[in-house]
């Protein structure tokens, strides 16, 4: 990654494998890749490959034809721009790993105050989330449309054509596009191509839109606490008197980390009701997910849990997964 | 999984022609010699980034 300009050449450092398609001039034409939780490849296929570098072939007659407007260039960046990289893999001359940047860039923003958790850590929201399945090999065409996006009048069979206004040809045009929206929007704006004709939607964001199942890069994710668990539902919360917009949540898996590292003393099947005292947050809908937005490594706090119909208090410590970083 | 960056470029003519039994794809590791390249050649650029396990 040495020579590169990363502020051009700027994505979610955890994809497995990214594709650009660009001009002697450094106008990109367009984006391929993208994954989510369920694999590195949810959404790449040969087919759809295939399709965007028609496409890009198309764009770069038009280019040449002077017929493409330019963008402008982003912010130029370098990873030889964030010292404590520069310290762990230039000078040891290690590879730079692609997640790295991101994890570096994270630690530099924490550093420096800007880490904003729900753009840099929640990167690449899923567009299931919103009600949209897309027919991979096909690039943008819809499959099925639940949820919001069906709201909104989304179909099946829709091609997306633009994401805020901004052309998208592939799932990873969407991914990145769809990233930019500010956390605290209330709706994105999607155009979709139907039978020639284009159709502007207006999608609502629900609460959360913008969260993602965050196991597969868990070393880019800090705090570590070392559990998982999951958020009770209305019915539970009923049973247990507790707030329906409660933070309250079921521990589903405890890692053995966790005692090695005497992060905690929680048990699979412990109810956590509050994190400091806080039963509730605007963002979290479980314990876990505050740790990561309001904790930072090293941190430490108070469960208060229920156990065997028990409540019991019990320390929190939490960790920096520095092995990696 | 180990990531590492594999830059890699590809002169673009592999998929207008594709005839992958008669052609090696010319791969460059080489971002400004691809630049070069590119512009003497006029042919668009096929950039990856790749995990390499």
């Amino acid at each position: 990654m040495d020579n590169v300009d990363i502020g051009l050449f700027e994505h979610d450092r955890n994809n497995t494998i990214y594709f650009y398609l660009l001009n002697a001039d450094e106008q990109i034409y367009m984006r391929y890749g993208g994954r989510d939780a369920r694999s590195a490849d949810s959404y790449l296929s040969l087919d759809s490959l295939a399709l965007a570098a028609a496409k890009g072939l198309d764009l770069h007659k038009q280019y040449q034809a002077g017929q493409l407007a330019k963008k402008p260039r982003p912010k130029e960046d370098s990873a030889r721009n964030y010292s404590m990289l520069v310290e762990r893999t230039f000078k040891s001359n290690a590879c730079v790993e692609c997640h790295l940047i991101g994890d570096f860039q994270n630690l530099h923003r924490e550093k420096d105050g800007t880490l904003d958790k729900l753009v840099h850590l929640f990167r690449s929201p899923d567009v299931r989330t919103i009600g949209i399945e897309l027919d991979v090999p096909k690039g943008l065409v819809v499959r099925d449309v639940s949820g919001a996006a069906k709201a909104a009048g989304m179909q099946a069979g829709d091609r997306i054509a633009k994401w805020e206004g901004d052309t998208v040809w592939t799932f990873a045009d969407v991914q990145w596009r769809y990233d930019k929206v500010a956390r605290t929007a209330k709706a994105t704006r999607v155009t979709v191509e139907r039978a020639g004709v284009f159709v502007d939607l207006t999608i609502a964001l629900p609460v959360r839109w913008w969260w993602t199942d965050t196991r597969y890069r868990q070393s880019s994710i800090e705090p570590r606490s070392y559990f998982d668990d999951r958020a009770l539902t209305a019915e539970e919360k009923g049973k247990l008197g507790l707030p329906l917009d409660g933070l309250a949540s079921y521990v589903k898996y405890v890692s053995s980390m966790a005692y090695s590292v005497a992060a905690h003393d929680l048990k699979v099947g412990d109810i956590i009701l509050s994190v400091d005292g806080k039963d509730r947050d605007e963002h979290a809908d479980t314990a876990s997910l505050y740790i990561i937005l309001h904790k930072a490594p090293g941190d430490t706090g108070t469960l208060e849990v229920l156990r065997d119909g028990k409540k019991i208090s019990m320390p929190l410590k939490t960790i920096r997964m520095s092995f990696r970083k | 999984m180990k990531f590492a960056l594999a830059l890699l470029l590809l002169p673009f003519g592999l998929f207008a022609q594709a005839k992958p039994a008669d052609d090696e794809i010319n791969w460059l590791d080489n971002y400004p010699a691809a630049l070069r390249e590119a512009k003497a050649t006029g042919k668009p650029i096929f950039l990856e980034y790749r995990c390499e396990p």
